[in-house]
């Protein structure tokens, strides 16, 4: 094995391009699929008829299938169809496609979870629906949600090293394409990269917690 | 009976004018309707999320659009009416099921509804706490407040009520002004009702 790639700093800089790449990815993706998730998991919530069935079909279908498949439709087929973006942006878009559907569980999950007669409290004062959702239902789910929320987030992060089959120059990427070109530095550079997406998840981590004792405050 | 008033029940049939709003019909506007009917729970309900004062403003605020500062003003005065103006910055977990019940009453009247409903207001407390909330209950029928009370408590029915409603399994059995009630029921579903429990 040999470590001194490790600690050379051209090796650095490639890495830390890559780890932008991985970050931009992943934060981006968390933004639209948080929006996204949300609005979807209260439409399937309210049980107006044709919406949130198309809303159940959605989340049943993307649920069940493996996020691998969906970056490499989200890249093939938009080329095919002649779109021309950015790799990162086709992996974005797949990863939010993905992940919106597991947030929307979340959220549902979250919603059922409040008493009913929240509900019925709310609505005997003559709060709509809609207030009812935004001011006394959302704001006690919430508090619920955020851990499974960020342990989702988490994955997310984790799996933008899928984008690695389309050549996405991200973290994984930046290190495989050195260790390539180096001979017995591979173990070193996964050991490395491994210390890099497990400290900036932990952080994740400790946000939510930090999240989650200020709102039960 | 009392859940169909502000429609919390689907009517299935039949018809139910409350206030000039027709609640049977779909196309009634419920929620303007509701704001005049307040309703007490036998779980409280109280928002968990927010402070007692908050949860009394909340409706007034968002529903009648009323500003922030009358609407606290309002709290503050309804808090002392009920007894507990120490606790307006609490929040429902740290307050005694009496205490709680209070806040939910407090809640009602912010909307300075025409009617109050409670639904088994004394059922979910303590025996000792029962008293604090009739008490509050009793003023209120005082000052003459249009209630519908579904309860237990025999004696605050006998001693503050206008009329007497015994139901049994979805229907109205017998009604009687109190004493008519108590003292000579007709029907003898009422006659059990009454020896079972004024035994104890």
């Amino acid at each position: 094995m040999d470590f001194s790639s490790v600690l050379d700093p051209t090796h650095w800089s490639a890495l830390l391009s890559g780890l932008k790449v991985t970050l931009l990815v992943a934060f981006s993706a968390i933004i639209l699929s948080f929006i996204f998730g949300t609005i979807l998991g209260v439409l399937r919530y309210t049980r107006i008829p044709v919406v949130s069935h198309l809303a159940i079909i959605y989340i049943e279908a993307i649920r069940n299938l493996p996020l691998l498949l969906i970056i490499f439709f989200g890249y093939f087929a938009l080329k095919d169809w002649g779109v021309q973006i950015p790799i990162a942006l086709s992996v974005i878009i797949s990863m939010t496609v993905f992940t919106s559907a597991l947030v929307a569980e979340i959220v549902r999950s979250g919603l059922n979870s409040v008493d009913k007669g929240q509900i019925e409290a709310a609505r005997s004062q003559g709060f709509t629906y809609t207030q009812t959702l935004w001011y006394i239902i959302m704001p006690q789910a919430m508090k619920k949600m955020i851990p499974p929320m960020v342990s989702q987030f988490v994955s997310l992060l984790k799996d933008t090293s899928l984008a690695v089959a389309i050549s996405l120059p991200e973290l994984t990427h930046a290190a495989q394409i050195i260790y390539n070109s180096k001979y017995n530095a591979t173990i070193p550079l996964l050991i490395l990269v491994s210390l890099i997406y497990f400290v900036i998840n932990y952080c994740l981590s400790l946000a939510s917690r930090y999240l989650e004792k200020r709102l039960a405050g | 009976m009392l859940r169909c008033i502000n429609r919390l029940e689907e009517i299935s049939s039949g018809e139910l004018i409350v206030d000039g709003f027709k609640v049977h019909e779909p196309k009634t506007n419920i929620n303007l309707m509701r704001q005049e009917i307040g309703m007490v729970f036998q779980h409280f309900y109280l928002y968990p999320h927010k402070t007692v004062l908050e949860n009394i403003t909340l409706a007034p605020i968002k529903v009648r659009k009323i500003e922030e500062g009358a609407a606290k003003k309002m709290a503050m005065e309804l808090l002392e009416k009920v007894g507990i103006p120490e606790k307006a910055n609490s929040y429902p977990s740290q307050l005694s099921g009496g205490q709680q019940q209070r806040v939910a009453i407090a809640r009602g009247l912010a909307m300075k509804p025409k009617i109050m409903l409670f639904d088994e207001p004394t059922s979910a407390l303590d025996p000792e706490m029962i008293g604090e909330v009739l008490d509050v209950m009793r003023t209120l029928a005082k000052e003459g407040m249009t209630m519908v009370c579904v309860t237990h408590e025999m004696g605050f029915a006998r001693e503050v009520a206008d009329r007497v409603i015994f139901m049994d399994e979805g229907r109205i059995l017998e009604q009687e002004s109190p004493s008519q009630f108590f003292k000579n029921p007709k029907e003898e579903r009422t006659k059990l009702f009454l020896s079972r429990i004024l035994q104890h």
